[in-house]
């Protein structure tokens, strides 16, 4: 568990990095936080010959709190975006999911940007930035531009990112008052991957569901919103039944992955369990009047 | 002479003596041992579970430069004798277990070649540039497979894939079977898995050719066992052979075996004549430290209308792996089984039989609590079954078929002597301490709250440092103690046995401070290297309290007897006068001083005149201990769970444990012993699994995916004690320290089971209790289909 030899760079500047993206190609890895990268170059399934580690890069790791969204930057470790105020204030329910991602000493580590450039089907942040329709910046040779995170996600481990481009940052939309919020997963031990995760954003107006949000992680290859069960939602009045139902129709919507942490079978039973719970809690929060 | 008789340290919460450098992180393991020159060890493993090797090229990785040298199978050929750990027995079929493969693998992960490098980087550089050519063949990696009439044969003039078979009768089961009210069939199974110490295995090897001693430090629990077999495989005696252990990071059973790589690393150190290091990764720890566990139970029982088991008829089926390993050989665990299975009852008529299958898996090897675990869980499972067919409590049933008091010493029907235990009245304590009453109360009003809150209960007794006389290629009754005091009247105990997590620097100490009544921190206790040490045989199968506490107690005894009878000559008293109090000789009643111990050593060695000529100036003395068959600790527990019917979750709201390990050196240890214990036991229960897929490819390669339970999946435990002193051990003591990871398969097995109860009846039968598995119960329970469970997502 030795990686293979490779060589080693720590640009001061987006720009150097960007250059030494471009002039190695998929040759170069960047190294953010380094708690997915380098147990895999350890086990010698990534083996880049040139890493880029762009911790020393100025301007990457920051909150900024605007009026419609919190921006955070790329290099924001884990930790921060489970505790930083701003953030909470933002978005509870991210901070709540980033609280979740494995231990505490892998938090300290481990990135925003990294766990979406990573892109593993169980990852929290991923699957909050897809239910709460996020936009990523990243910049690359080719100039910056700003993806959809229900766009960077192609499939297990697969971005839609050149391999010049570097996430930058993140926007997250600000969580209104007048919106309930729920997270809920299945772990096997604390601190361990998620099997299934589920994220819920409710917004109730004269006592009906005037928007829903659901988005579901672990389940299949990539994080993504049961349209479905938000269609189920909205309209209805908020309750046990309308949740059982929801949580049913995802249940049937997703087309779960199987591996030894779970079949497809027991993954779409824990669709239905997680997503329940994720509702309950969200219409709980929308009940006792904050979000 | 006469001597203080009230003991003072033995039964004291002595803190540890050599916990200081554990948590200072002062310790040294083998990684921390630094030799000039030292290169590193990277070994090249079969990607395929069977395969014909048809060649092996070294040349591209002796290219890399600081690559300094490489070996294979062939180059060991004829040059290196292969391990063959033979049981003796009928039923057993002899094979060669090669340190490096020669022309066949047989199993994912088997050590093909080995390149030697200036560091583990280019090790692995080489290792990967190492060009085998596979003819791969049938992979057998299961029971059934490896039981198929066309399946082939695993090792040369073999006849089926197996290592043993065996059976042993007792009574006439037959009879008891066709006289009993009920009869029931129960079917088991426990998934393989591991010990997984912190610290995975390790070795340097040196070798000096001026004085043509080979040393291997090796992360091992048993270093003059490996020094034995190392010496027979390379071909060298014993004398020029040193085995050193120095601290070793968890052992658990896995670390009790001479591993194929330090046969390989030694073979390296001779050739370069440089010190050859192996550090075993996680990934190889996986694929090629020898696993335990995976047995398949099938009994059947007869039982009578008042709950007494009348007969228990087993076949048991271990999946042992390619190779039997050194030193306890491939019927381990099926071959305990015929004995242990009947456990603390009352059983009179046994059958079993068992057969220990080979297959194209990762050896098999001992972990903590070897076949107990298992055998536990069938017959506490079989109670279980038992009490539910005739609609008993759980405990009721266990409390007609214990083994009653008067009973002791009592001979099982497999025909061990069990010397003394406390079965009955654990059972009754653990029932006080958990309010079981209060409890099945509490269960019943959250199960109308819709909470499936489940009960288990298991008593148990484990034969603790065990021995067999037949049938194994080596007896391990005994072990041995050096005592030796010097000039300064503080004392250097010198062990065979091993200390690896179990606190024997302080347990040991505190045995000897008792005997030469001298402060614990005058006592240094030394252990793990052959060359400073009396033969021994190591620390496994919770034996080392129980025979090097032995051993000591007695070395210790007869130093204490020299330092009063040259204390009472240099008084001119009579020996019978003089008494040995708080580290003084003093003569009895005189009201004086006396001598101090180190006044009498001084004297004993720097003023031979003082004495008789002839008498030894050496305060010195070598004890052995033979504990026979063993001693017999008992417990019972009480657990309580609740399980999620949605998730399959299993979570543990109490463990109450009673526990008597006879008379306790140090409570605290003991207490530690059980927590680690029970925490391994609950990783087997339901996190621990080492899946093979059809092709004999291991999926669990690392903790992403083995996973193994950490604090926050630990409950608290509640532990209580009952000291029932052991006939056959000095001071009482029985052994401790795999008695924890016995019982929780079973507790657990039977806890889950009774939980999902109000969905429905289901017999929990297999483990790990993984959720998804759990769900798979909650499914049978309620009486839906697969596709009805399906649907129901
Ligand atoms: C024991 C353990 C448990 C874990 N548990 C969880 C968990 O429960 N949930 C969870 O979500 N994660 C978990 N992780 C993973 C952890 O969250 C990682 O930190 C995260 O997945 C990757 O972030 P990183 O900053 O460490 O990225 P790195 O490991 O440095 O990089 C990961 C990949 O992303 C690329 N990359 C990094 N930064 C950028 C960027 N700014 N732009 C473009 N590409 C980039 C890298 O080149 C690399 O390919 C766990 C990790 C460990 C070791």
């Amino acid at each position: 568990m030795k990686p293979a030899a490779f060589a080693y760079c720590a640009p001061r500047t987006l720009e150097e990095a960007i250059s030494l993206l471009d002039e190695h190609g998929y040759d170069a890895k960047l190294l953010a936080g380094g708690q997915s990268l380098v147990p895999l170059m350890n086990l010698r399934l990534a083996r880049p010959t040139v890493l880029v580690d762009i911790n020393r890069v100025d301007g990457l790791a920051f909150v900024e709190s605007g009026d419609e969204v919190v921006r955070i930057g790329a290099m924001t470790r884990h930790h921060t975006v489970a505790t930083s105020s701003e953030i909470r204030g933002a978005s509870p329910l991210l901070s709540h999911a980033a609280g979740h991602i494995g231990y505490r000493a892998i938090r300290h580590r481990g990135t925003l940007g990294g766990s979406l450039a990573h892109a593993d089907p169980a990852s929290e942040l991923p699957c909050v930035a897809v239910t709460q329709s996020a936009t990523v910046r990243v910049t690359g040779s080719a100039g910056e531009r700003t993806i959809r995170a229900d766009e960077l996600f192609l499939a297990e481990m697969t971005t839609t990112l050149a391999p010049d481009e570097i996430v930058t940052s993140v926007a997250i939309p600000r969580i209104r008052p007048d919106e309930g919020w729920g997270f809920r997963e299945f772990v096997r031990k604390v601190g361990d991957f998620a099997v299934v995760m589920a994220a819920a954003l409710l917004r109730v107006a004269d006592g009906r569901v005037a928007s829903a949000r659901l988005g579901l992680g672990g389940a299949e290859g990539t994080p993504r919103r049961v349209t479905e069960a938000e269609q189920a939602l909205v309209g209805s009045v908020l309750g046990a039944e309308t949740i059982e139902k929801a949580a049913r129709v995802a249940a049937e919507a997703v087309e779960p992955t199987s591996d030894i942490h779970g079949s497809a079978d027991y993954r779409r039973r824990l669709v239905h369990a997680m997503t329940r719970r994720a509702l309950q809690d969200a219409l709980g929060r929308l009940e006792a009047g904050h979000g | 002479m006469s001597y203080r008789k009230q003991p003072k340290l033995l039964g004291a919460r002595v803190r540890r003596v050599e916990d200081p450098r554990f948590l200072m992180g002062k310790a040294r393991y083998i990684e921390d041992i630094e030799l000039p020159g030292m290169i590193d060890a990277a070994f090249v493993r079969s990607p395929f579970a069977h395969a014909e090797i048809l060649s092996v090229d070294v040349s591209e990785a002796l290219a890399v430069p600081g690559v300094i040298a490489a070996l294979h199978g062939q180059d060991l050929s004829g040059r290196v004798k292969p391990t063959v750990c033979d049981a003796i027995s009928d039923g057993w079929q002899s094979s060669e277990f090669p340190a490096l493969a020669i022309d066949r693998v047989r199993y994912a992960g088997e050590a093909v070649a080995v390149i030697a490098a200036d560091n583990r980087y280019l090790a692995e550089d080489g290792a990967a540039l190492v060009d085998v050519d596979y003819e791969p063949l049938t992979p057998l990696a299961s029971v059934e497979a490896a039981q198929e009439p066309t399946a082939p044969l695993l090792h040369k003039g073999w006849k089926g894939n197996y290592f043993y078979r065996d059976r042993h009768a007792g009574g006439d089961p037959d009879l008891a079977f066709s006289n009993a009210d009920g009869v029931l069939e129960i079917e088991l199974a426990t998934r393989r898995h591991g010990g997984i110490p912190m610290e995975g295995r390790g070795c340097i090897a040196v070798y000096d050719p001026i004085e043509r001693v080979l040393t291997l430090w090796s992360s091992t629990q048993i270093p003059h066992l490996i020094r034995s077999e190392l010496a027979n495989c390379l071909g060298l005696p014993e004398n020029r052979v040193r085995v050193i252990a120095p601290d070793v990071g968890g052992g658990f059973g896995p670390k009790s075996h001479l591993n194929p790589e330090e046969v390989a690393a030694c073979v390296l150190a001779m050739d370069t004549r440089r010190p050859v290091r192996w550090i075993e990764d996680r990934r190889e720890h996986m694929l090629a430290c020898f696993h335990s566990r995976e047995h398949y139970h099938k009994a059947r029982v007869a039982y009578s209308e008042e709950g007494e088991v009348l007969a228990l008829s087993a076949e048991v089926t271990v999946d042992c792996g390619a190779y039997s390993v050194y030193p306890w050989t491939a019927a381990l665990d099926p071959g305990m089984s015929l004995f242990i299975m009947p456990g603390p009852y009352r059983i009179r008529n046994f059958r079993c039989e068992t057969l220990a299958v080979a297959t194209n898996k990762c050896p098999y090897g001992a972990y903590r609590g070897v076949a107990r675990s298992a055998n536990c869980l069938t017959i506490e499972r079989a109670m279980d079954a038992v009490a539910d067919a005739l609609g008993m409590d759980p405990v009721e049933v266990r409390k007609r078929n214990l083994i009653r008091d008067e009973e002791f010493p009592y001979t099982s029907v497999s025909g061990f002597v069990y010397d003394d235990t406390s079965l009955i009245e654990s059972l009754d304590k653990v029932c006080a301490e958990a309010d079981y009453e209060g409890m099945r109360e509490r269960q019943r009003l959250a199960r109308e709250k819709g909470r499936l809150l489940g009960i288990g209960v298991v008593t148990f007794i484990e034969q603790t440092a065990p021995a067999v006389d037949e049938g194994v290629p080596i007896n391990f009754r005994y072990d041995s103690a050096l005592v030796r005091l010097d000039p300064s009247g503080s004392a250097t105990v010198q062990l065979g046995t091993h200390s690896h997590g179990q606190g024997h620097e302080t347990t040991i100490a505190q045995i000897v401070a008792d005997q030469l009544t001298i402060p614990l921190d005058q006592i240094r206790i030394l252990y793990g290297d052959t060359q400073q040490t009396a033969q021994g045989i190591g620390t496994f199968a919770s034996r080392t309290a129980v025979v090097a506490g032995g051993a000591a107690h007695i070395a210790s005894g007869q130093v204490r007897d020299m330092l009063a009878e040259r204390g009472a000559h240099l008084m001119e008293a009579a020996a019978e006068d003089v008494e040995l109090v708080d580290g003084r000789v003093t003569v009895r009643g005189s009201g004086t001083r006396g001598l101090s111990v180190a006044e009498v050593a001084r004297a004993t060695y720097y003023h031979p005149e003082l004495f008789p000529f002839g008498w030894s100036p050496l305060l010195e003395a070598a004890g052995t201990f033979d504990a026979g068959h063993g001693t017999y600790a008992n417990a019972s527990q009480i657990v309580l769970v609740e399980v999620d019917p949605e998730t399959g979750a299993v979570e543990i709201l109490e463990y109450h444990i009673v526990e008597d390990c006879g008379r306790m050196i140090n409570p605290t240890i003991v207490e530690g012993q059980i927590h680690g214990g029970v925490a391994q036991g609950i990783g087997g229960a339901f996190f621990e699994e080492l899946i093979y897929d059809e092709q004999g490819q291991l999926l669990t390669t690392s903790f992403m995916d083995y996973l193994i339970p950490g604090p926050t999946e630990l409950p608290d435990f509640r532990i209580s004690h009952l000291e029932t002193p052991s006939p056959t051990s000095p001071n009482g003591i029985k052994g401790v320290g795999e008695g924890g990871a016995v019982a929780p398969y079973a507790i657990m097995a039977a806890a889950v089971q009774d939980a999902i109860r109000p969905i429905g009846n289901v017999f929990v039968n297999e483990l790990p209790l993984t959720p998804e598995r759990v769900l798979g119960f909650v499914d049978r329970a309620a009486g839906r289909t697969d596709r009805e469970a399906r649907r129901s997502g």
